[in-house]
C-alpha cells in the first residue's frame, strides 16, 4: 500500500501502539523535499486539544489505520509559525493551503481546483505525488465513489480520472508556492503568452501576482497585452508599482497606453514616473489621443529610414532596433521633417541589390490615415489595400502606425476577445 | 485632462459608469417574484406589513455590504470562499440547494414573462419558448453589457408606482403609522408572506451576485469607500420601489377588497394614475424585469457552481471547453421555461412560492457568510463589527423562527394560533 489518497485518511482516528486513540487526523504538515513535497507530520485533534505529531513518530499510515508513538514526545505547539517581521504564516498545511484551492495546471494551461491529493510513500517518507482535479476525486471526497461509479456504469460511461502530476502544478498561494517545483516554473515561462493571459484572466486579482512573480517581465508584458485592457489594467494595478513599471516598459507602447487609460490619474503618474524616461514618453504621447480614433489605436514604435539610406544599411538598422519594434515588415521612408515619402517591405529590402538607395525601391503613394480618423475608416483602408499596417499622419507628419490586428480586434465580436466573463 | 482619452463614446455612457454593482444588484432584485410579492402583500394585507420594510432594509444593507467587503478584501467570489474554507462536502450540498432555489426563481421569471405578455394577449405557449430562446441567445451570443443597459433604462418604469401611489389618494398618516408599528398574526399565510417579503428583498443569489460584481470591477480594500455608498443607495432605492408597490396595491386593490390572482389584477394598482394603460405599463415593467433576470439567474448560478467546483466557466468558452457551465445554464433555462408551459400553472402563485423558498434558504447562506467575514485570517482588520454581526444574526434567527412557525402551521393548521392564545392567556 504505497499509494493512497488523502481523502481516505483525513478525519480518521490516530492510535498509539497500545490501541488508545490519540485524536483524529485533521491536517498534514508539508515541507519542500528534494523534489516532491514531503509530509513533515500530522495535526491531530482530540476534543478541543490539538497536537502536532512529527512524522518520525508515525509508525503506520494507511487508510485503515494510522498509528503513532508519542512516548517521550513533549506536547508540541500546533499554532502556525509566523514570520516575525510580517506576521505572515510560514508553515504549509495540506488541507488548509492546498486542498480545495485553485492551482495552475501548467501542462494544460488551465486553472483548476484540487479535489483530492495522491500520496506516495518511498522508504520512510511520504510525498505528494499528484493532485486529483476530476470528478472521481470529488466523489471520493464526498464518500460517494462507489455510488457514482455504479451510477456511471448504469449510464454506460466511466468516471474519467483527471490527475495531474505534481511536477506540472504551480501553486497560487504565496506561501504554498514554496512547494512549486522548478519544472513547473519552467513550463509556466515557456507557455504561450495567450495561454498565460487566459490563466491571469481567471485568477483572483491577488493571486495573479504569484504567477506573475514566477515569470520575467517580458513574458508578462506580452501576456497582459493579450488581455482586455480593462482586465489588464486591474492586474497591473494590483502589483507593486516597481514590478508594474518593469512590465509596462516591456510592453508595446500602444498596449501600455490602453491599460493606463483605464487607471486613476495619480496611479498613471506614479507608474510613468517609475518607467524608463524614453518608454514613458512614448506611452505618454499615445495617452493623449481619443480612444476610438486612429491615434488611440496606433503604435508609435515603427521602423523608418531616410531616403538616402541603402538597402543594406536599412537591413542593418532593422537588426539593431528590431527587438524594440513589433512590425518590422514595413520600413517607412521619411524625410528629416517627419513627412513620409513611401514604404519599403522587408522582402523588397532582402531581394534588392545591397547598394540600392531605398528611395529607388520604395512604394510611393502611401495610403495613410489621420490621427482623428475613426477605427472604421482605418479598417476600410487596411482591408481595401490588404495592408498589415497603415501610417497615421498628424498635420502631414507621421506619428505612428495602426497595425491590422489592433483594428481587427475592435471589430471582432466581444466573445472573441479574452475578457474575464462577469456574472453581474 | 490630457491623461484621459475616454471622452467620446464613453461620455454618453458615463451615466452608466456611475452605476455601481450595488445599484445594479438591487435593481435586478425587483424581478418577477419581487413585484408579485410586494403586490400581493399590499393587496391582501393593506398597509399592515409595511413595518417589515424598515428592518428588512437594514438587514439588506448590512448583508450586501458584507459581501461587497468580502469581495474587495479577498478578491474572490463567495462560492470560492465557501469552498476554500468549508471544504467540498459543505459546498456540494449548499450548491445543490442553491441550484434548486435559483431554479425556482428562474421558473418564476418565466412565469413573469408569461403573465406580462398575457396582458398583451399573447399566449404563454408562444411567449415562453420565444423568451427562453431569446434569453439563451442573448447571453451566449450577445453582449452582456448592452443587455444590462437596456434593462436599466427600462427600470425607469418603476417610477410609475410612486406616481400611482401619489395619485391614489393615500392616507399618508396611516401609512407612516403602519411603517413603524409592528403587527403580527399567528396564521401560516401571514407568516409565509413575511418570509416571502424578506426572501424576495434579500434573495440568496444576490449575495453571490454582489460579491462577484465587486470582484469583477476590480474594487479592492483601498478604494472600497465608494462601494459602500453604492450598496446603501442601491438597497434603499430597491426598497423605496417595494414600498410604493405595496402602497399602490393597498390603496387600490386592498381598499376595494378585490382578489388578486392574475397579473391583470395586480395591474389594477396603476389604474388611478394611467387608467386603461395600467395593464400595459405593468406588463412592460414585469416583462423587462423578468426577461433580464431570466437570463441573469441561470447564468450566475452556473457561474457560482462552476467557481466552487473548479470547472471551466465563461460565456467566451463553448460547450466543448466548458461543458458543465453551459449545461447548467441551458438546463436552468429549459426547465424554467418548460415548467411554465404545464397547462393550468398558477403563474402568480409560482412567483410567490419561489420567494418563500428564498427566505427559507437565506439563513444557511448567511451563516456561512458570517463565519467567513469574522475570520481574521481571511479578512484581517476588515472583520465584522459587533453591530453588523448583531443585525445579521438577528436576521438569521428571525428567519429560522418564521420558517419553523410556517412549517408547524402547514403540518398542524391552527397549532400556532392556539399556542399564541395560550401564551396570551
Amino acid at each position: 500500500m504505497n499509494e493512497l489518497y488523502v481523502s481516505a485518511v483525513l478525519g480518521r482516528p490516530v492510535i498509539d501502539p497500545s490501541g488508545v486513540e490519540l485524536g483524529r487526523l485533521t491536517d498534514l504538515g508539508l515541507v519542500p523535499g528534494k523534489t516532491l513535497p514531503v509530509v513533515s507530520g500530522l495535526f491531530i485533534r482530540s476534543g478541543g486539544r490539538r497536537r502536532f505529531v512529527p512524522w518520525s513518530c508515525v509508525n503506520l499510515f494507511t487508510p485503515v489505520i494510522v498509528s503513532a508513538d508519542l512516548s517521550g514526545e513533549a506536547d508540541s505547539d500546533t499554532s502556525w509559525t509566523e514570520d516575525e517581521e510580517t506576521g505572515a504564516i510560514t508553515d504549509i498545511r495540506l488541507r488548509r493551503d492546498i486542498l480545495d484551492r485553485q492551482i495552475v495546471d501548467v501542462d494544460g494551461a488551465k486553472v483548476v481546483r484540487v479535489n483530492d491529493l495522491k500520496l506516495h510513500s518511498r522508504g520512510k517518507s511520504l510525498f505528494i505525488e499528484a493532485v486529483d482535479v476530476g470528478i472521481r476525486g470529488m466523489a471520493r471526497r464526498l464518500g460517494q465513489l462507489r455510488f457514482w461509479n455504479w451510477l456511471a456504469k448504469s449510464l454506460g460511461v466511466t468516471l474519467p480520472t483527471r490527475e495531474i502530476d505534481w511536477r506540472f502544478v504551480a501553486q497560487l498561494d504565496p506561501n504554498a508556492d514554496k512547494l512549486t517545483l522548478t519544472v513547473a516554473r519552467e513550463r509556466l515561462t515557456d507557455m504561450h503568452p495567450a495561454d498565460i493571459a487566459e490563466i491571469l484572466a481567471q485568477l483572483p486579482h491577488k493571486e495573479a501576482g504569484t504567477v506573475i512573480g514566477a515569470l520575467d517581465p517580458e513574458t508578462v508584458g506580452e501576456a497582459i497585452g493579450e488581455l482586455d485592457p480593462e482586465v489588464g489594467g486591474r492586474v497591473i494595478s494590483q502589483l507593486d508599482s516597481e514590478m508594474a513599471s518593469d512590465i509596462l516598459e516591456e510592453m508595446e507602447p500602444d498596449e501600455a497606453a490602453d491599460l493606463l487609460a483605464d487607471l486613476p490619474e495619480e496611479k498613471v503618474r506614479e507608474l510613468l514616473g517609475l518607467m524608463d524616461t524614453e518608454d514613458a514618453e512614448m506611452v505618454q504621447e499615445l495617452l493623449e489621443h481619443e480612444e476610438d480614433t486612429a491615434g488611440g489605436l496606433m503604435n508609435n514604435m515603427f521602423a523608418f529610414v531616410p531616403p538616402a539610406m541603402t538597402a543594406e544599411e536599412a537591413l542593418n538598422y532593422i537588426r539593431l532596433v528590431g527587438a524594440e519594434i513589433e512590425n518590422v515588415y514595413y520600413v517607412y521612408v521619411i524625410r528629416a521633417d517627419e513627412t513620409p515619402l513611401g514604404v519599403v517591405t522587408l522582402k523588397r529590402l532582402l531581394l534588392s541589390p545591397p547598394k540600392t538607395p531605398v528611395a529607388e525601391i520604395m512604394t510611393v503613394g502611401l495610403k495613410a490615415v489621420g490621427v482623428e480618423d475613426t477605427p472604421g475608416k482605418v479598417m476600410d483602408i487596411i482591408s481595401k489595400y490588404n495592408l498589415l499596417a497603415v501610417p497615421v499622419l498628424d498635420d502631414g507628419h507621421m506619428v505612428g502606425i495602426v497595425q491590422a490586428d489592433a483594428v481587427i480586434e475592435r471589430f471582432l465580436p466581444e466573445s472573441v476577445t479574452r475578457t474575464r466573463f462577469a456574472a453581474h | 485632462m490630457p491623461f484621459f482619452k475616454k471622452f467620446s463614446r464613453k461620455n454618453i455612457l458615463l451615466f452608466f459608469a456611475l452605476l455601481g454593482p450595488g445599484i445594479i444588484t438591487a435593481n435586478v432584485d425587483n424581478d418577477a417574484g419581487g413585484i408579485t410579492t410586494y403586490s400581493l402583500a399590499g393587496a391582501r394585507y393593506g398597509y399592515s406589513l409595511l413595518w417589515m420594510l424598515i428592518p428588512t432594509t437594514v438587514s439588506l444593507v448590512v448583508i450586501q455590504e458584507m459581501c461587497a467587503r468580502m469581495g474587495a478584501v479577498t478578491g474572490k467570489g463567495l462560492s470560492d470562499l465557501i469552498r476554500e474554507s468549508f471544504g467540498l462536502r459543505t459546498t456540494f450540498y449548499i450548491m445543490i440547494a442553491l441550484f434548486l432555489t435559483n431554479l425556482g426563481n428562474t421558473i418564476s421569471e418565466f412565469a413573469g414573462i408569461a403573465a406580462g405578455l398575457e396582458l398583451f394577449g399573447v399566449t404563454k405557449y408562444l411567449s415562453v419558448p420565444l423568451a427562453a430562446a431569446l434569453v439563451w441567445l442573448l447571453i451566449v451570443k450577445g453582449s452582456y453589457r448592452i443587455v444590462e443597459r437596456v434593462f436599466l433604462i427600462v427600470c425607469v418604469v418603476y417610477l410609475v408606482y410612486p406616481l400611482a401611489a401619489l395619485s391614489a389618494d393615500v392616507p399618508w398618516g396611516e401609512v407612516a403609522r403602519a411603517a413603524v408599528t409592528p403587527t403580527f398574526r399567528a396564521d401560516g399565510d401571514y407568516v409565509a408572506m413575511m418570509i416571502a417579503l424578506i426572501g424576495t428583498t434579500i434573495a440568496p443569489w444576490m449575495q453571490f451576485y454582489q460579491q462577484a460584481a465587486v470582484v469583477e470591477k476590480g474594487i479592492t480594500a483601498e478604494n472600497y469607500g465608494f462601494t459602500r455608498l453604492d450598496v446603501i443607495i442601491g438597497c434603499v432605492l430597491a426598497v423605496i420601489v417595494a414600498l410604493f408597490i405595496v402602497v399602490a396595491c393597498a390603496a387600490s386593490i386592498h381598499r376595494q377588497g378585490l382578489p388578486i390572482e392574475t397579473a391583470a389584477d395586480a395591474a389594477m394598482a396603476l389604474e388611478p394614475l394611467v387608467g386603461k394603460y395600467a395593464s400595459w405599463l405593468f406588463g412592460v415593467g414585469l416583462i423587462n424585469a423578468s426577461l433580464f433576470a431570466a437570463g441573469i439567474l441561470p447564468l450566475s448560478t452556473a457561474y457560482y457552481i462552476c467557481e466552487a467546483m473548479g470547472w471551466e466557466l465563461g460565456i467566451d468558452k463553448d460547450f466543448r471547453r466548458a461543458p458543465e457551465f453551459f449545461w447548467l445554464f441551458t438546463i436552468s433555462v429549459v426547465i424554467g421555461a418548460a415548467t411554465i408551459l404545464i397547462p393550468g400553472m398558477p403563474l402568480m402563485f409560482v412567483m410567490y412560492v419561489s420567494q418563500v423558498v428564498n427566505g427559507v434558504m437565506l439563513p444557511f447562506v448567511l451563516i456561512l457568510m458570517l463565519l467567513l467575514i469574522n475570520n481574521k485570517r481571511l479578512m484581517g482588520k476588515f472583520v465584522n463589527g459587533p453591530i453588523f454581526n448583531a443585525v445579521a444574526w438577528v436576521t438569521v434567527a428571525g428567519l429560522i423562527v418564521l420558517t419553523a412557525v410556517m412549517t408547524i402551521d402547514t403540518v398542524w393548521p391552527g397549532a400556532i394560533s392556539a399556542l399564541v392564545k395560550l401564551v396570551a392567556g
